[in-house]
């Protein structure tokens, strides 16, 4: 047999596959520079400082709470309010009330469009101050149509009423059949027995779905984190009401849940100079918006022809 | 040399890709956050649940000396005031009463004091049918002519309201009718309009000055 043939050295181009140094210090530049763009692009997540705490992050869905589970929600949120804004908040998680069902009547003959119901509801709301929250917007429009394309909310003279115009507010229009319930992903908006339709903060993900839908343009985004001044907070909350909202949240308006649940009237009515504005029980015979879709001319449900029923009723004096 | 120039022409122009979008990042190219132009407060006078004017009853509830509306400190109960007018009727106010600016009603007819105010008791009202009501009650003779709106009123629907929605939770507050109407010149007055609202971008904000990039 021939001796065997000693295995040729390696040849120095034998592979190309074969690590080099240049190549591994080519791959490694590739990888590294990789690496560096990536956190990089991350480097604002350093900014991020309201990470939620375990017990944010495992909170369940307010329907799935028991009342012992809503206890203890309800005082952590104290606690974190009193942290942030100085004030101990008292917190409620206030039920509908059996037998009623909200409805809100607003008189276009009287209105005059001074918007101090929008500003006492950002004060009773705890609406974010800058950029501005409002749930409600004053349109004016000519006297003689209904013509939304001829409305204009960023009227502003120095007295009102102008002559040839009059006023309506928009505000949450609490649907009997609302488009921002049916389309939420993740059920965090729906409508309560008393036709309140809430929002669990705490629940939504921002996806902005019911904005898009509300053909009232009355839900509203939290772009940013919403900025109160110490000492303008109003302490009196609820959960599903004006306790203060995150960034990356919707709210809208819930005819003030938080007084009109016990009784009160809500802070856009009280403020309201004319008594333009009325409020109370529709299955209450005697109550004053009975007496009103009984008597008066009632005239629209904004937009009735989309099907929404809101139970916010326009009218006229006669 | 390396054997596949293409790859490593890739790979280099990766790497410069790469450190680039790092140099992006880090200086923050795009997804720089506007500045927050701040929206001055709003004057305390729009969320003033008050009325617009003060009755003679909230005024004297507030402490004013009743002696104010106390007419015989200075007319004569003898003597029933005598009524002047212009060549065209209308009605000419003497100047101790020039604070009283008298529209009521659009028709400019309604100026005479005592289709209202008793002239033989100027303390008293005097509605059209015959009733006397003191000063501070003045809802009563307001009704005796304006019906639908007094009807409205004792429904709730005309009128402010405060407190409760309905009375088995706590009182309900209506107000009377001079609480926002001057019987004088009952016409709703004219009111400041609250500011309206700012453009949601800051940069949008006529008044705004979006900070330099820096």
């Amino acid at each position: 047999m021939g001796d065997p043939q000693p295995t040729p050295p390696h040849p120095p181009t034998a592979s190309p596959r074969a690590l080099t140094r240049r190549s591994f210090l080519r791959a490694s530049a590739v990888f590294g520079g990789g690496l560096a763009a990536l956190a990089a692009a991350l480097a604002p997540l350093r900014h991020l400082d309201d990470f939620p705490t375990l017990d944010q992050f495992l909170q369940k869905y307010y329907r799935e709470l028991t009342p012992a589970e809503m206890e203890r929600i309800l005082r952590r949120i104290e606690a974190e309010v009193e942290r942030e804004y100085g004030v101990r908040p008292q917190v409620r998680d206030v039920k509908p009330l059996t037998g009623v069902e909200y409805v809100y009547a607003h008189n276009l003959t009287r209105c005059i469009g001074c918007r101090r119901c929008v500003h006492a509801c950002v004060a009773e709301n705890n609406l974010s101050r800058t950029p501005e929250v409002q749930y409600i917007r004053v349109l004016r429009l000519p006297h003689g149509s209904l013509d939304m394309e001829k409305a204009d909310h960023n009227y502003a003279p120095e007295w009102v009423p102008e002559p040839d115009h009059f006023y309506m507010p928009v505000q949450c229009q609490q649907c009997r059949n609302p488009p921002c319930v049916k389309v939420c992903p993740v059920h965090a908006t729906w409508q309560e027995t008393d036709g309140l339709t809430v929002i669990d903060y705490d629940w939504c993900i921002g996806c902005r779905y019911c904005a898009a839908a509300c053909p009232y343009w009355a839900r509203h985004f939290n772009f940013t984190r919403p900025s109160i001044p110490k000492g303008q907070l109003n302490p009196d909350m609820a959960y599903l009401g004006n306790r203060p909202r995150r960034q990356g949240v919707m709210e809208k308006c819930h005819f003030c849940i938080q007084r009109t649940r016990v009784g009160r009237y809500p802070a856009c009515l009280e403020v309201c100079p004319t008594g333009a504005r009325k409020f109370g029980n529709i299955l209450d015979p005697e109550s004053e918006v009975s007496y009103i879709l009984k008597h008066k001319r009632v005239f629209i449900q904004l937009k009735e022809e989309l099907g929404t029923s809101p139970r916010f009723y326009y009218y006229f004096d006669v | 040399m390396n054997p596949e120039p293409r790859t490593s022409q890739a790979l280099n122009a990766l790497t410069v890709a790469f450190l680039a979008l790092t140099l992006a990042f880090l200086l923050d190219l795009w997804g720089r956050p506007l500045a927050l132009t701040e929206i001055p407060p709003v004057d305390p006078q729009f969320t003033n649940t008050a009325t617009v004017r003060l009755s003679i009853a909230d005024q004297i509830a507030a402490g004013a000396d009743p002696s104010d509306w106390d007419c015989y400190i200075c007319h004569d109960r003898k003597k029933p005031p005598q009524l002047r007018f212009d060549e065209n009727q209308n009605l000419l106010i003497p100047e101790e009463h020039e604070d009283i600016q008298l529209h009521h009603g659009s028709h400019n007819r309604n100026n005479n004091c005592f289709n209202c105010h008793n002239e033989n008791n100027l303390d008293l009202l005097q509605t059209r049918d015959g009733r006397e009501l003191k000063l501070a009650e003045s809802t009563p003779l307001c009704g005796s002519c304006h019906g639908p709106t007094y009807r409205d009123w004792e429904a709730g629907a005309h009128g402010r309201a405060n407190g409760h929605w309905h009375d088995s939770f706590g009182p309900r507050l209506r107000q009377a009718c001079v609480a926002c109407h001057d019987p004088h010149a009952p016409a709703f007055p004219q009111q400041k309009v609250g500011p309206g609202p700012y453009p949601l971008r800051p940069v949008d904000i006529p008044t705004a000055h979006p900070q330099p990039p820096h």
